[in-house]
């Protein structure tokens, strides 16, 4: 049975990434960077119209232009009912030429005859009763409902009940580096190099998609810019990039550009929730009832969980409707869900504690379950006031003079981000002292890479560098896509296994020379030595050579007992608000998270830092919006879709808590959940109003100031 | 070439066999308080490697069963 070292020399310091350098300096090498020889480069045209039947597509001029050498069209014209665009940016024809402007030019002499349909663009326009059918089966589902205790009673129990209306955007991923691939045919045999988080879920994708073998199909990541759970599967640029490189006989690269990112690669889906909530005179939570809907653009659902599994209510209903529109359709996104949950369920919790005249944290201390290793929230929220100077904090509405306004905001948040079985690996250990772990997983920017070759080096006692790794590439061992924040939980155990196991048989070899008992000996500052009598051993060197010339290679699977599930934590926000502009600027966020066992507290933290900073830019910045009339995305840029830059940042106060005892917890989540509920908790002890609608911008900000002097939002 | 359809929670024997979800690829232990987050899955299409089947119309648990004309 594999367990963690008690008193490790590698793991939980902050260690700087391996691959760090090969990043900063650019020899990293990212499907981006691709190039093979003979390459072509592929455009796909797009509908320019939300919704859209193609009645006919003429490519012939396009088929002669310089330098063309595929075309494939991407919709069947003699099935009218499948041969239509559902949102902006659906895909009609792709290209394949020499050059990239020659594939641009190509893409251009492509002539469709459209036939513009109704479309949706908003959730508003969805909803009404004399809204166009654009989706066979409605534009809104018939929903479903949850339930649970007495809510008639709950509200007669009540002493104070808020009701309102809230919403959070739709957020895109923005992935730094875009979607797309290389891929490249020998015979019948298809390599891709693939921006993606799952390279086995990518050859799986592909080869179905294809009617292809599994084995003859390599899926390559050596590194990728940003996925963020819109690259978990192979996606349609993949397979069409596979045909165009199957038509021409050479590789093509098809990576597609910021507005097709924009566009269509995926999104957070909005969230609306009619809530009516009740807190008694002690400050229980005893209703919480709530009408929620929202989109996930063209026929995708928009669920989120409602109220937020953090806090105890003693009874609650709850009715959702997805909503169809047509726009980019959502993909998995960090922490799907959770942030509009967290958001919609915090806000309502500062605005019950507002009616009672409580301090919100106490009320939150209130209504928490029973600590567990898991739910740890009451001490980490204790943990954080103490870090963000809630004893500070003033009543709801900041009474100090001038236009600029300070508030303090909290929430908390919850991930479950467990291991998973299928999980495999390979350890070697060579002659010459070199080692080796090869595990299909991918390194998504989280440090992977760094964490095993950690893991490998503290089992061998070797330093950090000692130790190859080889990640991303579908021909190594199985391991999951690196999705849900699972995959430190996955990968973690396999690598120690795999290494404590080849260490075993080097210890095998080592123990006849020295005259002792295997079980005696230890690894450590690279020598294997007895653990009573540590000037008895060898150096790693002098041990790996008793190998001769054959190699320990060891195969491991995923076992229990060194990962947990469950994860808990909290965020303090610290906020300055113009009540005259409405601009509000983030001075601080205080986050205490759990994290199970820490093997890089510098990688770990760097999880915060991202998460917290995608989350500021969901509480204040990001928002894909759509032109009401045509339903076309009028911000498909880094211009005015609005990501938060290095001004932007705050002080971000991390508190990881180690939790040895439980093994590895996954960590890419949690921090993003709770920010910006934080935030808008923060703003409203500031400007003394509610925003209940996301992102906090300047105009809703001041439409709040007007509400409340009109007759109030409180 | 037929592919096994990826054991999954959500995707049974009445299902398309084509139809996918991150959580097919994403398979870890669950924290059972957090199973039930209604409809935040994206499902996409084996096939089409899209949100839409073969027949133009979108994706989901409810519409990719047997008797829908695409489903395999």
């Amino acid at each position: 049975m594999a367990s963690w070292p008690s008193s490790p020399t590698l793991l939980g310091k902050s260690t700087r990434r391996l691959d760090g350098p090969a990043k900063a300096s650019g020899r990293a090498t990212y499907a981006y960077d691709i190039r093979r020889p003979g390459m072509l480069y592929a455009r796909i045209v797009r509908s320019p119209h939300a919704h859209a039947r193609v009645r006919a597509v003429n490519v012939s001029a396009a088929e002669k232009a310089p330098g063309v050498r595929a075309v494939l069209p991407l919709v069947d014209v003699s099935q009218p009912d499948a041969a239509k665009a559902m949102y902006q940016g659906d895909e009609v024809v792709a290209i394949a030429a020499d050059t990239e402007e020659q594939a641009h030019d190509a893409a251009r002499l492509v002539t469709v005859d459209y036939e513009v349909l109704p479309h949706l663009a908003t959730v508003e326009q969805a909803m009404r009763p004399e809204a166009p059918a654009v989706f066979p089966k409605g534009n809104v589902t018939q929903g479903s409902l949850e339930e649970e205790g007495d809510l008639a009673a709950g509200f007669a129990a009540a002493a104070h009940v808020v009701e309102g209306t809230y919403s959070t955007q739709v957020q895109t991923h923005s992935c730094l580096e875009t979607h797309g691939c290389v891929a490249e045919w020998e015979g019948d045999r298809l390599t891709a190099w693939v921006s993606t988080q799952a390279v086995h879920a990518t050859a799986n994708g592909v080869a179905t998609a294809l009617g292809v073998p599994q084995t003859n199909v390599r899926i390559i990541t050596e590194y990728m810019g940003g996925g963020f759970g819109s690259k978990l599967g192979p996606d349609f640029e993949v397979v069409v990039a596979s045909k165009l490189a199957r038509q021409a006989g050479k590789p093509v690269k098809l990576m597609l550009d910021r507005k097709e990112e924009q566009l269509g690669t995926g999104n957070r889906p909005s969230a609306y929730a009619k809530v009516r909530a009740g807190v008694d005179a002690q400050g229980k939570f005893v209703a919480f009832d709530a009408e929620t809907w929202g989109t996930g653009g063209a026929g995708q659902g928009a669920g989120f969980p409602l109220p937020y599994p953090v806090y105890v209510w003693t009874s609650r209903r709850r009715r959702h409707r997805d909503v169809y529109i047509n726009a980019g359709p959502q993909r998995a996104m960090r922490a799907p869900g959770h942030p509009q949950g967290s958001f919609i369920t915090e806000v309502v919790i500062d605005e019950l504690a507002d009616k009672l005249g409580m301090d919100p944290l106490e009320l939150r201390l209130k209504n928490l379950p029973p600590e567990e290793p898991n739910r740890m929230w009451g001490k980490y929220f204790q943990m954080a006031a103490a870090r963000i100077g809630w004893s500070r904090r003033h009543k709801t509405g900041d009474p100090a003079p001038g236009p600029i306004k300070r508030g303090l905001g909290c929430a908390a948040n919850r991930w479950g981000g467990g291991g998973s079985q299928q999980t495999r690996g390979h350890a070697e250990i060579h002659p010459d002292g070199s080692a080796l772990i090869r595990i299909g997983t991918q390194d998504i920017g989280t440090g992977t890479r760094t964490v095993l070759a950690l893991i490998v080096a503290e089992t061998y006692g070797l330093p950090l560098g000692a130790v190859k790794v080889e990640i991303g590439d579908s021909r190594y061992p199985f391991a999951p896509g690196s999705g849900g924040s699972v995959t430190i939980g996955s990968v973690s155990p396999v690598a120690r296994i795999a290494a404590e196991q080849a260490l075993g048989q080097l210890v095998a070899k080592v123990a006849p020379s020295i005259g002792a008992d295997p079980l005696a000996l230890a690894a450590k500052d690279g020598r294997i030595f007895v653990k009573d009598d540590p000037s008895t051993g060898v150096t790693w060197k002098e041990a790996c050579t008793l190998l001769g010339t054959t190699p320990i290679v060891v195969d491991s699977q995923w076992e229990k007992g060194l990962s947990s599930v469950g994860t808990s934590g909290v965020q303090f926000a610290d906020v300055e608000v113009d009540v005259e502009t409405g601009v509000t600027r983030v001075k601080k966020i205080v986050c205490v998270q759990d994290t199970g066992l820490i093997v890089d507290k510098l990688t770990a933290e760097s999880q915060c830092y991202g998460g917290i900073t995608m989350g500021i830019g969901f509480a204040l910045y990001e928002h894909r919006i759509l032109d009401r009339n045509t339903a076309r995305m009028v911000n498909p840029n880094m211009e005015w879709y609005l990501l938060p830059g290095p001004s932007d940042i705050p002080e971000i106060d991390i508190t990881l808590v180690d939790q040895p005892e439980r093994g590895v917890v996954g960590l890419g989540e949690p921090p993003t959940i709770s920010t910006a509920a934080a935030i808008a908790n923060a703003v409203a002890n500031a400007i003394g109003a509610r925003v209940r609608d996301l992102p906090v911008t300047p105009a809703h900000v001041l439409a709040a100031l007007d509400r409340q002097r009109e007759g109030g939002t409180l | 070439m037929d592919h096994p359809t990826p054991a999954s929670r959500l995707v049974t024997p009445l299902h398309c066999s084509h139809l996918r979800h991150k959580g097919m690829y994403v398979r870890a232990e669950e924290d059972p308080d957090l199973t039930s987050v209604l409809g935040a899955t994206a499902y996409w299409c084996a096939k089409t490697q899209k949100s839409f089947g073969p027949d133009g119309d979108a994706v989901s648990r409810d519409a990719c069963q047997h008797g829908r004309g695409c489903c395999g």
